[in-house]
């Protein structure tokens, strides 16, 4: 049963194709991994899934710059939301992590908890806190720093914790491990894999390095120039002889 | 003394005023030019109720607060709206608003007099009468303003700091996509936040304006005092914004009391000028020192 069903989904921004005929689905909860080079269309599909490609075009359309095309549906939970604006697919549940964290870098780390917490009950918000500060400890220490004086890795931490206080049913993390060292790595593949298994939340990953993602996967796709040419589960792509030697280096 | 407490009750006075700029400004980045014929308008309607439908003081307070709130919100959905991320455009844009606002005012005889037979424009104020502090006199009215601000700032920073739409307003002023990903509606919280502002605006007034006359040029006074406090602050900093109006405000009244009133506004831009020259995003304006880390 799938919670996300993306179909012949294409992305223009002006003439220039970034999403070509791409379809994908999301398993209710399992991880889902796409993998894909730079300029693969890995972003432009999580703005596209997430609705923040309509605030894009907004913006360009009222700037009179590029013209940004989206065709094709998305189905979230048997609903089409390709027309609905991010904050309402937030409300149904779909969260995105993004890329390079965009924290609140004037807010204190609790507040960042805070202000994701927006969306939750007031026991929701309480719950979902104690369970961050138990697989990020180091929050808990940090919880009154300004967001801005983070680490990468503790920002990063923090993204993660962010998106699960708005009670996602879907969580799209878009490279998480964007810069990272191999510990935080580690630490944050870990409580991906916890997230998934605690909650039976559904995950969906875009990263460009697929080494440590690959093996906490159920299913995964490879993207390239905006199609998906590749997929299979985790076993599969990584017996795959074009993934090894596309992504591994073998 | 006299410096020292009437220079708190200029510098409160521009706090007020400043406040709800900043306010919009640093959540919806709308610099919201519409701000001082707001004030006026708030003071003009104010005036109106009490002498034409003869309304109780307080309910004319409420009654014109709720008229400008509900502007704000018209002025965003009907003409910002379409400007969103423009700087230059939401200037202009919102500088018509007050120009209509303050010029028709001005038709309506809100210049002093009307054609010069017609009433003056006063608020009256809260209570009568004035107190001796350490030997200097103080009205009553001013202060109310004091304590009116200090509430303010109290209850403003209550609201952002531990209630969701407070929440909401800091996150969309920080990061705006990043807000909307976790939930929050872009367009409605700048809706609110310049309903919010121009009710400040308004409530800036009703305080302020007994003081007074109410005068068309006030309104075009006060966005500048309003943008000059904004700016030595630091924009879109509420801290720096209070600091900023207790510099400008003793800096004033020092000056008047030292040199005389003549000197007053080359010492507010003078203020500005150094301010600027010293730190150039304003005393607390930190935009550009926190960058982003990878």
């Amino acid at each position: 049963m799938s919670i996300l069903k993306v179909r012949e989904l294409m992305v223009f921004y002006e003439n220039a194709i970034a999403i070509n005929n791409a379809s994908l689905e999301c398993e209710r909860g399992k991880i889902t991994g796409v993998f894909g080079t730079n300029s693969a269309g890995k972003s432009t599909l999580m703005y596209t899934i997430s609705g923040i490609i309509l605030d894009l075009k907004r913006k360009e359309q009222m700037r009179g710059g590029e013209r940004i095309t989206v065709l094709g549906s998305i189905l979230y939970e048997g609903e089409e939301v390709i027309e609905l604006e991010a904050s309402v697919r937030a409300r149904k549940g779909i969260i995105l992590c993004p890329e390079r964290r965009r924290i609140f870098q004037e807010s204190s780390v609790i507040e960042n908890l805070r202000i994701g917490g927006i969306l939750a009950t007031r026991q929701q918000a309480k719950r979902t806190l104690e369970y961050i500060y138990t697989i990020f400890p180091v929050l808990k220490d940090l919880k009154n720093r300004e967001g801005g004086f983070l680490s990468g890795g503790e920002q990063q931490m923090l993204a993660i914790g962010r998106a699960l206080m708005a009670q996602p049913k879907l969580l799209l993390l878009d490279e998480p491990l964007l810069g990272l060292s191999p510990t935080i790595e580690e630490i944050l593949t870990d409580a991906i894999q916890d997230i998934n298994t605690k909650f039976g939340l559904a995950v969906l990953i875009v990263e460009q390095y697929a080494r440590p993602i690959l093996p906490i996967i159920h299913y995964g796709y490879v993207l390239e120039n905006g199609s998906a040419v590749l997929e299979g589960t985790s076993e599969e792509l990584i017996e795959n002889p074009d993934v090894k030697s596309a992504y591994f280096g073998l | 003394m006299e410096i020292i407490i009437y220079g708190t009750v200029n510098s409160v006075i521009y706090a007020l005023i400043a406040v709800g700029f900043t306010l919009v400004y640093g959540v919806s980045r709308v610099p919201n030019f519409a701000h001082g014929s707001i004030y006026v308008l708030v003071g003009f309607l104010t005036w109106t109720f009490i002498n034409s439908i003869h309304l109780h003081y307080a309910v004319a307070i409420v009654l014109s607060l709720l008229v400008a709130s509900f502007l704000g919100l018209i002025i965003y959905r009907f003409v910002l709206i379409r400007l969103r991320g423009m700087a230059t455009s939401e200037i202009i844009a919102s500088f018509a608003v007050s120009l209509i606002i303050l010029e028709g005012l001005r038709l309506q005889g809100i210049a002093g007099f009307k054609g010069f037979i017609g009433p003056f424009y006063v608020l009256p104020p809260f209570f009568q009468g004035k107190i001796s502090i350490l030997g200097v006199f103080v009205d009553y009215q001013r202060l109310i303003i004091i304590a009116a601000c200090f509430v303010l700032v109290a209850a403003l920073w209550i609201f952002t700091h531990y209630t969701k739409m407070g929440l909401s307003l800091r996150a969309i002023a920080q990061d705006e996509r990043a807000a909307m990903m976790l939930g929050v509606h872009a367009d409605k919280t700048a809706m609110l936040s310049l309903s919010i502002g121009s009710a400040l605006a308004g409530l800036a007034a009703v305080l302020i304006l007994p003081l007074g006359n109410i005068t068309a040029e006030m309104g075009y006074k006060v966005l500048i005092y309003a943008l000059a406090v904004c700016i030595i602050g630091g924009l879109g900093s509420w801290v720096g914004a209070i600091l900023a109006a207790f510099v400008i405000g003793f800096a004033m009244k020092i000056s008047t009391a030292l040199f005389g009133a003549v000197w007053e506004s080359v010492v507010l831009v003078g203020t500005i000028i150094l301010i600027l020259l010293v730190r150039p995003s304003g005393l607390l304006g930190k935009q550009k020192e926190l960058e982003e880390r990878v």
